[in-house]
This record gives structure tokens, sequence and C-alpha cells, in this order.
């Protein structure tokens, strides 16, 4: 009797499971397809076209352009223009995030519907908009030169600046709503916690606000860095040639030279940094926690 | 238990400036708190003794939690003074008073470790970090959690995290420590065992503790001195047995012993006790000696526990006995008077020589177990 007992619902629950497993793999059977149509074969052919010679044969010298001269500069530069876009776009994002979270929910939910229709509108239109404000008769200029601040105007367009200012801009939303949400999920009264036990506003900002509301610096940052990394439409229209993105040049190897090949192993460059630095921000964050284990240990 | 004598005078040491335990720790004059035409705390006064445990005991709305916010610098009082240890606070921010708070939510940095948790007030005191290890370690094993240090609060039990809550708000010492329904969150008997471990930590550290909370058992079983509130004013700032045997106001009697109220008039004194007869019986009843003039209108307030079923001809009144619940030790009775349509007399009388339904009884009670109330005081 014990014996039957025991092995009776073993049966059963073997096929229940394997039942589960192919409804399972059936459900997911469309992602599977799209996922596979849409993503896997076209990284894959990139990275064929990258690594083919003009007749057809195996080769690295792709790469190898792609890694030396003005090519390596561009490199450089997409690199740097998107690091500064992202620590800026972190820095207003949280002073913005953090005011906004203070608010009543309802004059929030305003806010944030500020900080983000402007996202509705085409990135193009915005950006002929900074364009207009930034230009020597522009907004800013003639208001800094009615102002006799010395040295106005100044030249902030077709520069490294004119570009960091128009990508911020367009990365503001992303940071401020991931920022946002992470703000709203800090338990205020943790704070209140920490002045009973005789922290001051500073200790508690960076003990214990700033690290709950890591999580959310480290993504936004990650974020905006690789939206930056392809942007195309802002750099190309506010830089000037020295600030020529990734982006740009695979447009002009492909739309110009007829450039396929060089063109794809630019984009697979772009792709695997954009996977280095999401593996670095992880690598980061693990070392931080490891450490704090040993730390308490 | 043998920890707790060990490691007492070394935290006790470590601290260095504790209040002596004669001294004043806290005192609260004339302190008033308003929202708008609501008057949250009215003009509340006391003073709290060093190695004290009191209870601010009332109901949601009466005001002890505001009283306590107050004094931990988290809402700011319209008039009236907070002094800790002879320091004027009441003006000061929070993280200025050096007190010890314990949440209802506990509130553990979900980001530290226990031991980090319970090390944050000691390096915002720039103590030396062996002495920080050492000091937790000690404060650790005193609450039982040796061991639970490298954890993570989501890791804990709620009835560990409220234990690492403690540590954390007594660790340095705070000259009194504050609790706001600290064991509201846990269930019924985690409360009783927690509320014991408390109760014993702050005999042996002798701690000055201000505890909330609107469980009247809790109140009775942990305080020293109770501070009954109600709609912002103190009812009654006495010891637990004060409360209960010598309410000072109808509610008190109430809130505390659950009494019976009968409507009376004073009849006369004797040397040693009131006589009241009762408006419904017209029996005569024996009281404390109270200071109230022949004729006053007064309430009667006896608990069920103190009232004595007896022969229909001793009592001061009669009744028959309409519901008796047995509830282990105890009988629970309710008893309709003769001569008037009041209220269930209700009776708590030993199991086993317990009335049974129908039963004509007589009542009766020790003048010592009788309050009167003028009934112009309400109630």
């Amino acid at each position: 009797m014990a014996a039957l007992t025991a092995t009776a619902p073993a049966g059963p629950r073997k096929l229940l499971a394997s039942r589960k497993t192919r409804i399972g793999i059936l459900y997911a059977l469309p992602v599977v397809v799209y996922l596979l149509v849409l993503f896997v074969y076209p990284i894959l052919s990139t990275l064929l076209l990258s690594l083919k010679d003009a007749d057809g044969s195996f080769t690295l010298h792709w790469y190898a352009d792609a890694l030396t001269g003005v090519n390596l500069s561009v490199l450089i530069t997409t690199l740097r223009i998107s690091a500064e876009t992202a620590l800026f776009s972190l820095v207003f994002g949280f002073v913005l995030a953090n005011a906004i979270s203070r608010l009543k929910p309802l004059w929030a939910g305003v806010a944030m519907l500020i900080v983000v229709v402007p996202h509705f509108i085409s990135a193009l239109v915005r950006t002929y908009g900074w364009i207009i404000m930034l230009g020597d008769k522009g907004l800013v200029n003639e208001s800094l030169s009615g102002l006799w601040i010395p040295g106005a105007p100044f030249q902030l367009l077709y520069n490294e600046l004119g570009v960091v200012i128009g990508t911020t801009s367009m990365m503001l939303p992303y940071t401020v709503l991931l920022l946002y949400g992470v703000m709203r999920g800090v338990d205020r009264r943790l704070l209140a916690a920490a002045s009973s036990m005789g922290a001051g506003r500073v200790t508690i900002f960076r003990r214990i606000y700033l690290p709950l509301v890591a999580p959310g610096l480290a993504s936004a940052g990650l974020l905006s860095f690789i939206l930056s990394l392809g942007y195309y439409i802002t750099p190309a229209l506010m830089g000037g040639p020295n600030q020529t993105m990734i982006a740009t040049l695979i447009n002009q190897q492909v739309t110009k030279e007829n450039q396929w090949n060089g063109a794809a192993s630019q984009g697979v460059i772009l792709l695997v940094l954009t996977l280095a630095g999401l593996l670095l921000v992880k690598a980061v964050s693990s070392l931080g926690a490891s450490r704090k284990k040993r730390n308490a240990s | 238990m043998a920890e707790f004598s060990v490691a007492a005078p070394s935290v006790g040491a470590a601290s260095g400036k504790s209040v002596t335990a004669t001294g004043k720790a806290l005192s609260v004059v004339a302190l008033r708190k308003t929202y708008g035409d609501v008057v949250a705390v009215d003009e509340a006064s006391m003073e709290i003794a060093a190695g004290e445990f009191v209870t601010f005991l009332g109901a949601s709305g009466s005001g002890k939690t505001t009283t306590l916010m107050m004094i931990a610098g988290f809402c700011e009082p319209d008039s009236g003074t907070i002094t800790v240890g002879g320091r004027d606070v009441t003006r000061l921010a929070p993280q200025k008073r050096n007190l010890g708070f314990v949440f209802q939510q506990y509130l553990l940095f979900p980001h530290m470790t226990v031991h980090e948790n319970v090390a944050f007030p000691l390096t915002l005191r720039g103590v030396p970090k062996d002495e920080i290890r050492r000091r937790v370690g000690e404060t650790l094993e005193i609450a039982g959690l040796s061991g639970f240090g490298g954890r993570k609060p989501r890791e804990l039990s709620g009835g560990q995290q409220q234990r690492v809550a403690l540590c954390r708000a007594l660790v340095y010492r705070p000259p009194v420590i504050l609790m706001d329904e600290p064991l509201g969150a846990l269930d019924k008997k985690l409360r009783d065992q927690l509320q014991v471990e408390i109760k014993t930590i702050q005999q042996e550290l002798g701690l000055t503790v201000i505890y909330v909370t609107h469980d009247q058992e809790e109140a009775l079983v942990m305080s020293d001195r109770i501070a009954v509130m109600r709609n912002g004013l103190i009812e009654q700032f006495d010891t637990p047995r004060e409360l209960f045997e010598r309410p000072r106001t109808p509610f008190v009697a109430d809130f505390l012993g659950a009494a019976n109220f009968l409507p009376g008039r004073i009849e006369q004194h004797t040397d040693a006790h009131t006589v009241v007869r009762l408006d419904q019986s017209g029996g005569l009843l024996k009281a404390r000696r109270h200071q109230l003039a022949p004729g006053t209108e007064v309430k009667v307030a006896v608990q069920p526990g103190r009232l004595r079923a007896c022969a229909t001809d001793d009592g001061f009144c009669t009744g028959t006995v309409e519901t008796a619940t047995y509830v282990g030790t105890l009988v629970r009775a309710g008893v309709r008077i003769d001569g008037g349509d009041a209220p269930l007399l209700r009776l708590e009388v030993p199991a086993g020589r317990g009335p049974v339904t129908g039963e004509r009884i007589g009542i009766s009670a020790d003048p010592d177990d009788v309050n009167l109330f003028p009934t112009e005081q309400g109630g």
C-alpha cells in the first residue's frame, strides 16, 4: 500500500511536467521565430559581411581598417562624446528626478509629462530647435551679450559642446524616467531613521540615499551611453567635422561609397562595445557586492 | 540569562556618559500641537527618570504618536519645551538630539548587512573600528543575534529584524530610546516573547525607554509607568497598579479595567467608607472613602473580576444570570440586575463555583475595589 501511494503520483506528475514543457515551447514559438528572423539573422549576416573580402574569401582587413587612422579617431570621438553625454544626462537627470520625486503625486505626474512630452516630437525638429537657440544670433548668445557677459557670443554649435548639449537633451527623458522610478521606490522613512541616529543631511545622502539609488544610476548611465554610441541625427547636425561619430561614418560608407563590408565591421565593433559596457557595469556592481560581503564578515 | 550580566557592564562602560540612575532623563513641559482646528496634543507635561520604562497608551488619534514624534524631533510642537538630560532640545533637528528610535516598520537599511546597520550610528560618532566591532558584537549577542552579522535584513524574519532595529537604537547608548509600536507588525506569540526580551534588556542595561502602544496588556506587562492618553490629553500618568486599582477618570477605568458602570448617589460617609445608593436596585454599596458631598450623583465603577457572586440577600443588588461563558480558568457571566434596564453587569468569577444561566444571585464587592466618579466628569 505504501509503495503504491509512493509511486502512483510520480507517473502523472512526470507526464504533466512534460506536457507543460511542450505547451510552454508552443507559447514561446512566436517569440523564438521573431527573434531568429529579426534579430539573430541580421546580426549573423552583418558579421559574415564584415568578414568577407571583395572576392568572397575570409578576411579581417575591414576590422584593421576600422581600427586605424581616421576611423580609429572617429571611434574614440564616439566613445568620448557618449561618455560625456552619459555623465551630463546622469547629473541633470539625477537633479531633475530627485526634485520630481519629492513633489506631491499630482505635480510629479505633471512634471514627468513635461519631461517626456518633448520626446514625442521628431528628434530632427528638436535638433533644429537647438540650432536656432544656440546660434551666434540665437536666444542664448543674444541674452548673454545683452547681459554684457565677456566673450559672448560663444561658439555653441558645430563643436563638441554643441553635440553634447544636443545629445544630453535627447537622453534626459530616459535617465529621468529610470531614476524617478528608482527614487520613488526609496522608503523616505529610512532617511528619517538615519537622522534619528544622528546622521546629518550629507551623511544620509552619501551613505543611505545614494547607495539605494545606485542601481538606477548605473542602468541610466549605461543606457544613455549605449544610446549615444549609435546616435546619428544630432551629432551630424550639431557637430563639426571633428565630431563625426561612428553612425555618421557608417551612413557615409553605405550611402556614398557603397562600402557595405566596412560599414558592417564598424557595426559589429559598435555592438561589441555595447556588450562590453554591459559586462563592465555588471562586473563593477558584483565586485562592489562581494567587497561589501568581505567587509562584513 | 548569564550573558546579560556579563555584557551589561561592558556596554555601559563603553558609552561613558550615560545618565546616572537617579537623574531626570527627560522632561516635557506644556507640549502642544495642533493640525488646523484639531488639537493633537494638548499641554502634555511629564517627567521621566533615567532607567524608567514609560508607555504612552491610547487609541489611534489620542496624540501618543504625535507626542513621541515631537520628542524625537520629527514633528515640531506649537509650544512647550522638551528637555533631555537637562538640555533643551525643543528646536533641535532629530540628528542633534542623540536619541534612539525604534520604528514599527523596522526601517533597517536594506543595502547594509546586520553588522553594518548596527555599526552605522557608531561610525557617525567616530568610534574607532576595533571598538565598533566589539560593541556591535556585544549588542547583537544581547539580542541573541550572534552569527547573523553578515546577513542582509531581507534574509531575516520580522522578529529578528526588529531585534536588529533595537540593537541599532541602543548600541550608542542614547539617554532615551523611543519606540513607536515596535511589535505592531508581529504576530501574537512573537509579540509576547519580544515584550519579555525588550523588558529584560531594558532592565539589564538600565535603559530609559518611551514606548507607544494601543495594546493595554502590552503596556501593563512592560511599563514602570503608563501615560493613558485620549484626545490629546494625558488622562492619567501612573504605575500600572495605580491605573488599574485607582483610575482617576471613568475613561481610564473603562480603558484599562473594562469596568462596569452603575449610576448612584452618595448616601453618607462612615469612618472608613463612602456609602452609595444605587439608582436601579436601590441597594447600598460601600466604596473607599471619597471627598464627595452626600447627594452627589456618581458613577460607580467596578471591574468584572472584582465583583463576586453571593447569596441573594448578601449583596448590594440581585439579578438573574443571562449568559455564562466558560473560558478556561474563568466563567464570564452577564447578569440582568433587578429594578432597571441597565446593560448586563459583567462578572468574571473563578470557574468551578461559577454561576449557571438562569440562576438568581446576589452581587457583592470589596469596598476597596469600588471607584466613584462624579457624574458631571463625563465618560
